[in-house]
């Protein structure tokens, strides 16, 4: 990977530059710049600063640090061991003792030596050269009252040991002490306490139980069950654990926690790009995904989790029944297409990235710049893929046996033929062509012309397209296999294939091997004894890793907010004990996802509520929670927003496992989410609207965003409307419908300004959709036919029945020879044509919203110049009459239609007419938009054109107001 | 400084003297930019921008040079000769040099040499800025398109698209309307749509791709319109929502998510009607929709104006779905077909521009991912059709581009290629020059607009790059 060493640093400095995302700029602006740093000691870890923090350091303090002090203060050699070259030598001193007071900056030592007090004891500083100015003084004195920032660029370049960072250190758990209470609350009540900050109190039992629901399975709870456990006389310290082993024993449990594990899987039900002719998906992608929520809801230890996903072929005795474990290997096999190198490199970073949250691949064309990893070690674990690159599908599961099948395998065997007739007589060619291959089919294959290979390759893609729309195959694995005799890999010289440097041996890394020593890998590829060594309980980064994103799906933050970057980069720990002892005691604990779920959700830390009474105080110390002294609330993720609506319409799906569906595209499939066939190359941007996981490459957080796509989405797709009807029909018969809804949705009975609301609502929109009457289309448009009276200005009007390829007509063919009312139509451009004569007129209806004063304007556009009799045109309406009524001049190309102010009332309906003119409709093609515009300018103009659109398929009132519940942010949030 | 300020910076400035914090205050910093809450809030320039948005009128295929802006009298000279020297490696076989079958005259005071395959677009060569010497790395359309929409021409890495990187640094001026629109007609180029992706940028960066086939506005955008209420009872909804998240937001409750929910909720009703006001030409007076032409690439250039007019920071306007512009075969009759297509509306996209002062701070820009051999291209069997004649094949060692307005230089013709067209020999520039010169007439220092994703911070131009600063007035 190529870098500009200046990058990082320039990113960091010049904060215009780094992204929205709090993981970009937590690092160094935490602090804030009104007070004090918090915990401003070396023991607590490394402190955030604000760029304008860091900003000040380097425009003031560190040109004067180095003209005046480093000379003799530099590194190990600095005088009086007082090491002014980096922050931490500030804060342990020199020999002798401390020399910044933090609180009182005015009184450090150091101030008063390059003050020259003179006091006993105190050397004048600096020895050589010139006294301080009193300006430089006091921009020192400000910056030891900031809590001395100092960027965290500097730590890769100040000589220290990169391997002495915290991530790579064995964990290391502090012993409780007897009266803790409960471990993650004692950890963070003791960092909170230390800065001040108040934790919330506990969060009411609806909240907690919708927030349990939520993070455990994804769906929101139900009335009755959220009944139970409110009502609950039992003590809460029992009634909480027990409600949360309920929970963690549901199925769907396993449904939401393989979906995050799928984020870091990079999971995708299709390889990636491929030229045109090849097959896309995978067809047995899915096997993987069903034995992650398997592997979830059975609680497999997380060490065996991560050996199967990473070697499992080398574990599992293929003819017995663990023989369904092959599945995981989709976590190596389901990578992105590419070159051999592209994919051998994404496999390096997903496994590294996802289970020890190493940047690695960074040391692919030199080493990595901050982190303890040379090139040479990338090549090392490159290595133990590229002797794993065989693939194979074997049979896990059993095929459907019957008629189906059989005719199934009949077809398949047809179009393999299509494949076979065409392959042998090419490869008896090249046999002849090629004596010395004889019977060596696969290297004949190699050596098919091009033009030829294209042909193979379509023939090839359509058997393979065969099988995965057909379905019908048993389940299969996807594997990897090693190479029967490894090779071994040579490091690219920066990253060029064509540069071979020295042998990696396939191993460990070191930063990570026991005693720092990588012993050289002998079984096969290595790939099982990698795994083993990921999974060693010694390994310091695998549990942290994993205890951390745990924590993150559960909080929206990691304890480490990188989550997939422990390196020197990456950001330190908000807790640093806590996560030790969590990482320590999810080991003991046979690496349990499930307790450690329990643990974390029994906390009194994750029963906090989202507000705080305390916040405006909080806010001042520690403005992004790191303290976490409330709840974070989140809003639903896509999975868990359309799960959630698709359960509480009651039309939830839950059937389990199986072959992807289409989730976003009609016919609306009731699946879960975590099914979604999920197209690496074209995904619907739907997902991504809603901050969806990139299936490029693996995921540590996903960003979280608000735009209004998403709010499109939840008014206006048709699945969320049917979502809303849905909850309306299975309410219809209930006494008290508003009460219904709201235990359906929201799982609460509904207040009283609640059921006003809706009742207003209900009752005014049930009105106007019967004043409306029957509507043709959804907009204020209709289309259709009629006349008028000339006498009374009363129109009579038919609205098209017919909508044909975009055109709405009178009958399904057009135009018929001798049928008038078939030459009658219009199309999204406002043309169109009338009947025969004035009883056949061609009329545009439009309603009035409200009560309005508008303009008309627009023009009766006639192609036809000089042929026939031209048409005549009206406008009338319904209370006034005849408003507007002109011949178009057959020898003209168009007629202006204004009307400079027009008063309409609600729901009274404007005319928009043409009549043939005389029974003659030769030539009366005509093209009409008509525009009205408000002349009190509250309405947005309407038009024809703009508005036009096809058949109405009304929502009813409480459809709609469903639908508005739906669409809540007491729907769509977690608090 | 900092142009996101962090959700705590915001509340601090939001809650100054005022106790608890308000709705309105809020909302109203929401307008004001706060992208924590609003990823496409306007974002800060590193340095005075000359350019505020871009057209990216792609000619996807590969336009020929030599037949478009590039005059090699030479061609007709040795028409049907070897060329000298050592040939260049293209992806088919090419034969002798085969003159243009278009003809090239000089145009405005500049005295640009253009040929009539684009006459309305020369006639505006005044304004134009040419570029001779573009060059790319390989001659085939995956990795060249990859490399001109994302700087990284390797298919399989996941690179966000230019668009994607404006809209991150510029965000949008208009939230009621994306920020990056990419318009294809009858489908998507080849790589579909990872021209316009994000990849590891949020998706509020991706490019929103439209079908301008499509004719029915409504189709356009998807979920753009309500397809079960009118507006009015839309309207009533919406209040509804509201009102119940204003209920449920109590007083002095802080949230700046559900918040910022309720402001995009406003946004996106406002949506549905400015998007399809947008895209519906009809709104254009007769003159104007006669300027750009009745046709498919007079209304897609004409969308594309109004989308810029209204704050859209990167349109993307393709030719085509896959590879019009590839003519292998028959150079005249297709590229002929093309020209035609492309021409009026192109220089009708430059005149309205400019009539309304929006050239001054538009950047419009023309190419495909690479150009085309000065050779013809050989009939090779297994390789192409065995009719393939008069055409040429792919040349990624020189090819032609050009902008326009947005800071440029207007009647300059910039670089040479060799005697034939062949490579770019003087002032060679390669395509992450060109990113890094778009980035700084955006106001963007290229080295410095940088994303931190897997503990690395990405460019759009990688290590490479330099501004070139000739080409900007």
């Amino acid at each position: 990977m190529l870098r500009n060493p200046a990058l990082s640093c320039l990113s960091l400095i010049v904060l215009t530059l780094s992204g929205p995302l709090a993981v970009l700029r937590g690092a160094n602006e935490a602090a804030t710049p009104v007070a004090p740093a918090p915990e401003a000691t070396p023991e607590a870890g490394k402190i955030a600063f604000s760029g304008e923090q860091i900003e000040f350091f380097e425009k003031e303090v560190r040109p004067l640090l180095a003209e005046s002090c480093l000379d003799c203060h530099t590194g190990t050699s600095a005088k009086v061991g007082l090491e002014l070259n980096h922050r931490e030598g500030w804060l342990s001193g020199s020999d002798y003792r401390k020399v910044v007071d933090l609180e009182k900056p005015g009184e450090s030592v150091l101030i008063k030596s390059v003050l020259h007090s003179g006091e006993k004891g105190i050397p004048s500083m600096p020895e050589k050269g010139e006294k301080l100015s009193p300006d430089a003084v006091a921009k020192l004195t400000t910056w030891i009252g900031m809590g001395l920032p100092w960027p965290a660029y500097d730590e890769a370049e100040k000589g220290t040991d990169p391997s002495q960072h915290w991530s790579f250190q064995p964990v290391k758990p502090d012993a409780l002490p007897a009266d803790a209470g409960h471990p993650i609350d004692y950890f963070v009540s003791k960092t909170r306490a230390k800065a001040g900050v108040v934790p919330a109190g506990r969060a009411d039992r609806y909240t907690l139980y919708r927030r349990a629901h939520f993070a455990l399975l994804g769906l929101p709870p139900q009335f009755e069950e959220m009944e139970k456990f409110i009502t609950d006389p039992g003590k809460h310290e029992e009634a909480w654990p027990a409600l949360v082993d309920q929970l963690l024993a549901s199925p769907a449990y396993g449904e939401r926690w393989a979906r995050l594990w799928m984020d870091v899987a990079r999971y995708a039900d299709t390889k990636g790009y491929e030229g045109a002719g090849r097959e896309r998906r995978f067809i047995y992608s899915y096997t993987y995904r069903d034995w992650l929520i398997r592997s979830m809801n059975e609680d497999l230890p997380y060490d065996q989790f991560l050996l199967y996903q990473l070697a499992a072929e080398q574990i599992v005795d293929p003819a017995s029944a663990d023989k369904k474990h092959l599945a995981a290997l989709g976590f190596l096999s389901l990578s992105r297409n590419g070159n051999q190198d592209e994919i051998l490199d994404d496999r390096v970073d997903t496994t590294f990235r996802g289970t020890m949250a190493l940047t690695v691949s960074c040391a692919k064309c030199h080493d990595h710049k901050f982190d303890p990893i040379s090139t040479k070690e990338y090549y090392s674990l490159y290595g133990i893929f590229l002797n794993s690159l065989t693939q194979d599908t074997p049979v896990i599961g059993e095929p459907k046996l019957g008629p189906e099948y059989d005719k199934y395998l009949a077809d398949l065997a047809g179009v393999q033929k299509e494949v076979d007739d065409f392959l042998k007589p090419v490869l008896e060619k090249l046999a002849k062509e090629h004596p010395d291959l004889a019977g060596q089919a696969d290297k004949l294959k190699a050596k098919i012309d091009r033009e030829d290979r294209r042909k193979l390759n379509n023939l090839e893609g359509k058997v393979q397209k065969f099988i995965a729309d057909a379905g019908m195959e048993a389940d299969k694995a996807i594997i990897l296999k090693d190479r029967d005799k490894p090779i071994n890999q040579h490091v690219f010289i920066r990253g060029n294939a064509g540069r071979r440097g020295d042998l990696a041996p396939r191993q460990f890394l070191a930063i990570a091997s026991e005693g720092g020593v990588p012993k050289e890998f002998t079984k096969g590829s290595g790939r099982l004894e990698m795994a083993k060594e990921i999974v060693r309980p010694g390994n310091p980064l695998t549990a942290r890793n994993i205890v951390n994103r745990v924590w993150m799906w559960h909080f929206g933050e990691g304890i480490v907010r990188t989550v997939d970057d422990f390196g020197l980069q990456g950001e330190r720990p908000d807790h640093p004990e806590l996560l030790d002892w969590l990482a320590n005691w999810f080991i003991e604990n046979d690496w349990s996802l499930k307790k450690l779920n329990h643990l974390i959700v029994t906390s009194e830390t994750w029963q906090q509520q989202s507000t705080n009474a305390k916040a405006t105080e909080n806010m001042l110390v520690d403005s992004e929670n790191r303290l976490l002294w409330k709840f974070n609330k989140k809003r639903l993720e896509l999975e868990q927003m359309r799960d959630g609506m698709l359960e509480v319409a009651g039309n939830l799906d839950h059937e389990m496992f199986g072959r992807p569906v289409n989730i976003l595209e009609p016919p609306y499939v009731n699946r879960r989410s975590v099914y979604a066939f999920i197209d690496r190359q074209n995904l619907n941007p739907t997902f991504r609207n809603f901050d969806f996981s990139n299936p490029q490459e693996t995921t540590g957080k996903r960003p979280s965003t608000t735009i209004p796509m998403q709010a499109l989405f939840t008014l206006n797709n048709p699945f969320v409307q049917d979502q809303g009807e849905n909850l309306a029909k299975k309410t219809a018969t209930a006494e008290d419908r508003i009460a219904e809804l709201h235990r359906a949705v929201f799982a609460k009975a509904p207040s009283e300004s609640d059921r006003q609301l809706a009742e207003s609502f209900v009752t005014v929109f049930a009105s106007e959709t019967a004043r409306m009457g029957k509507r043709q289309t959804n907009t204020e448009w209709s289309y259709g036919w009629g006349s008028v009276d000339e006498a009374t200005g009363k129109v009579t009007f038919q609205p098209f029945e017919h909508w044909i390829k975009e055109t709405w007509q009178v009958g399904k063919e057009r135009p018929l020879k001798d049928n008038p009312l078939s030459y009658l139509y219009v199309d999204a451009n406002g043309a169109g044509h009338p009947g025969y004569t004035e009883k056949e007129s061609l009329i545009y209806e439009w309603r009035a919203p409200a009560d309005l004063r508008v303009a008309v304007s627009g023009f009766v556009h006639r192609s036809n110049v000089g042929k026939g009799n031209g048409v005549r045109v009206k406008v009338a309406t319904s209370s006034g009459g005849i408003v507007f009524d002109k011949v178009l001049d057959p020898a003209k190309d168009k007629l202006e239609v204004t009307i400079p102010e027009l008063n309409v009332a609600s729901h009274e309906v404007v005319y928009f007419i043409v009549d043939p003119h005389e029974k003659n409709s030769s030539f009366d093609s005509i093209r009409w938009n008509p525009e009205l515009s408000d002349l009190d300018n509250k309405w947005p103009k309407w038009e024809l054109a703009e508005s036009y659109s096809g058949p109405a398929t009304p929502a009813s009132a409480w459809g709609a107001y469903a639908q508005a519940l739906l669409n809540t942010n007491r729907f769509l949030f977690v608090d | 400084m900092n142009g996101y300020t962090s959700r705590r910076q915001f509340l601090q400035r939001a809650g100054m003297g005022m106790g608890a914090i308000g709705l309105s205050p809020l909302l109203s910093a929401l307008q004001a930019g706060d992208r924590s809450l609003n990823p496409l809030a306007p974002g800060k320039t590193h340095f005075a921008p000359r350019a505020k948005r871009v057209i990216h009128i792609f000619a996807n295929g590969g336009p020929s040079q030599v037949d478009s802006f590039d005059y090699k009298p030479s061609l007709a000279k040795y028409d049907g000769k070897e060329m000298p020297g050592d040939g260049l490696k293209t992806e088919r076989k090419t034969g002798a040099l085969m003159k243009s079958p278009f003809h090239f005259s000089q145009h405005g005071q500049c005295g640009l040499w253009a040929s009539d395959l684009f006459p309305k677009v020369s006639a505006m060569a005044d304004d134009l800025c040419v570029i001779n010497s573009m060059y790319a790395n390989v001659p085939n359309h995956e990795p060249s398109l990859m490399l001109m929409n994302t700087g990284a021409e390797r298919v399989n890495l996941v690179r966000p698209s230019v668009g994607s990187w404006i809209t991150y640094g510029l965000g949008t001026e208009n939230e009621n309307l994306p920020g990056f629109v990419s318009l294809c007609p009858g489908g998507v180029p080849i790589v579909e749509t990872q021209n316009w992706r994000s990849a590891f940028l949020p998706g509020a960066y991706q490019g929103a791709h439209i079908d301008t086939k499509n004719t029915l506005i409504s189709k356009l955008i998807p979920d753009i319109r309500n397809p079960r209420m009118p507006r009015e009872l839309q309207r009533r909804q919406l209040d509804l929502i509201q009102e119940m998240n204003r209920q449920d937001a109590g007083e002095g409750a802080i949230d700046p998510a559900a918040e910022a929910r309720m402001h995009s909720l406003e946004l996106a009703y406002k949506m549905q009607i400015e998007a399809t006001d947008a895209f519906n030409v009809e709104r254009e007076p007769a003159h104007i929709r006669e300027l750009y032409g009745d046709t498919l690439h007079g209304r897609q250039m004409l969308i594309a104006r109004r989308l810029v007019e209204r704050g859209v920071r990167f349109v993307q306007v393709w030719h085509g779905a896959g590879q019009p512009w590839d003519s292998h075969s028959e150079i005249a009759k297709g590229h002929g077909r093309l020209g035609a297509e492309a021409d009026q509306p192109i220089a009708a996209l430059l005149l309205d521009l400019k009539q309304r002062g929006l050239l001054e701070d538009t950047l419009v820009i023309w190419g495909g991912e690479f150009g085309r051999t000065p050779t013809v291209e050989l009939p090779t069997p297994g390789a192409n059709d065995a009719n393939t004649k008069m055409g040429r094949d792919h040349n990624h060692h020189g090819f032609s581009m050009w902008m326009a307005g947005g800071g440029t230089k207007g009647g300059l013709q910039y670089g040479k290629t060799d005697e034939f067209g062949f490579k770019a020999v003087e002032n060679p520039m390669h395509v992450h020059d060109l990113h890094a010169t778009i980035l700084h007439l955006l106001g963007f220092d290229h080295e410095k607009l940088t994303y931190r994703y897997a503990g690395r911070d990405f460019r759009l131009t990688d290590v490479h790059g330099h501004v070139f600063h000739d080409l900007i007035a």
